[in-house]
């Protein structure tokens, strides 16, 4: 019976089929593994490899699921398990899930602050942006990429990173936080700044 | 009845389930929106969260594009190419699942048999010098 349903792909069929579906990624994998592994010989090895793998496993992936997710879950877990190991990173204490909700403001920003924020976002230059994702830490910057730059809901990346839902928003929010603070330290070095701004507006 | 007083601070901790539109997974939900739609200052801020998070997406959707250069889309091809003709995919064992038992006229069982064979199908697939770097 179920011998029946087993019917069987040939290989040049399978082939031709992954290469229509799964190639159309490659860029937005690649992206994906130049900001996990920070560099461009590393990020390509992480894309081969993950297509390697994923054209392996191919039979395993169900069609009509989303086949992009599966990619991306095959990217990071390639990426956890084989590359990260080579890198020092410090990782993200066990205590995260307990006082996340520290990490959030707890108080009303002023309105001053914000405008700086919102110039210093506006007119930093695409390097800056990048730069202040690599110095996010390596888990806090997976989540916040694959939720803000790649849009997968915060069920997908747990699915994605093999992590709780709940842990997924707890790294969203430290993440996305620390990334802005980043951001809004490197517009203050380059003069869109907050302090200055803010005496120089009272003084006048 | 008890009432659950909100602080504003108590807002702004969940300001990440509103801003990703998750209000069931806000903890004092009912609560948390009555405050909202009271407080001025708690309002302006999630409007803000949620601006700085668009602005946020944006910036980085806009700075992180880059495109895998060509030789590597030509690298995956070859290699899966490679592969392709390396891994063969043969049916090695092919069988069914039998079950007969034999009742005798007091319904005593005489003698039963399962037979449960499986179908093997087996990747062949050989280690290709150029996928690993």
């Amino acid at each position: 019976m179920t011998s029946k349903d087993l019917v069987l792909e040939s290989a040049a069929d399978r082939t031709i089929r992954f290469e229509r579906d799964a190639l159309a990624f490659t860029d937005q994998l690649y992206a994906a593994a130049l900001r996990y592994t920070k560099n461009p010989e590393d990020a390509r090895d992480l894309v081969q490899d993950t297509y390697l793998k994923a054209f392996t496993s191919f039979h395993q992936f169900e069609e009509g699921t989303n086949l992009r997710a599966w990619l991306y879950r095959v990217l990071t877990t390639t990426f956890i398990n084989s590359y990260r190991k080579g890198q020092r990173q410090p990782q993200i204490a066990q205590n995260e899930l307990e006082d996340w909700q520290v990490a959030q403001a707890q108080s009303h920003t002023s309105d001053l602050g914000k405008s700086a924020e919102v110039e210093a976002l506006e007119n930093l230059p695409d390097s800056d942006i990048k730069r202040a994702l690599q110095e996010i830490p390596e888990d806090f910057r997976m989540v916040v990429y694959l939720a803000d730059v790649e849009g997968f809901s915060y069920k997908e990346i747990a699915e994605i990173v093999g992590v709780p839902a709940g842990t997924v928003m707890s790294r969203l929010s430290r993440g996305r936080k620390q990334l802005r603070e980043k951001l809004a330290g490197y517009a203050k070095e380059l003069g869109y700044n907050t302090d200055a701004k803010k005496k120089s507006g009272e003084v006048k | 009845m008890s009432y659950i007083e909100i602080q504003c601070g108590d807002v702004l901790a969940s300001v990440i389930f509103i801003i990703e539109g998750e209000f069931d997974q806000l903890p004092q939900r009912s609560a948390i929106e009555n405050h909202i739609s009271t407080c001025l200052p708690c309002t302006a801020e999630i409007e803000h969260e949620r601006a700085m998070h668009d602005l946020l997406q944006e910036t980085l959707r806009r700075s992180c594009n880059e495109r895998a250069p060509e030789d590597l889309h030509q690298a995956i091809h070859r290699q899966l190419r490679a592969q392709m003709a390396a891994g063969t995919e043969v049916v090695t064992q092919f069988s069914m699942t039998e079950i007969s038992i034999e009742i005798d006229e007091f319904g005593n069982i005489e003698h039963r048999e399962i037979q449960i064979e499986q179908t093997h199908i087996q990747h062949f697939i050989d280690e290709d010098p150029d996928a690993t770097r």
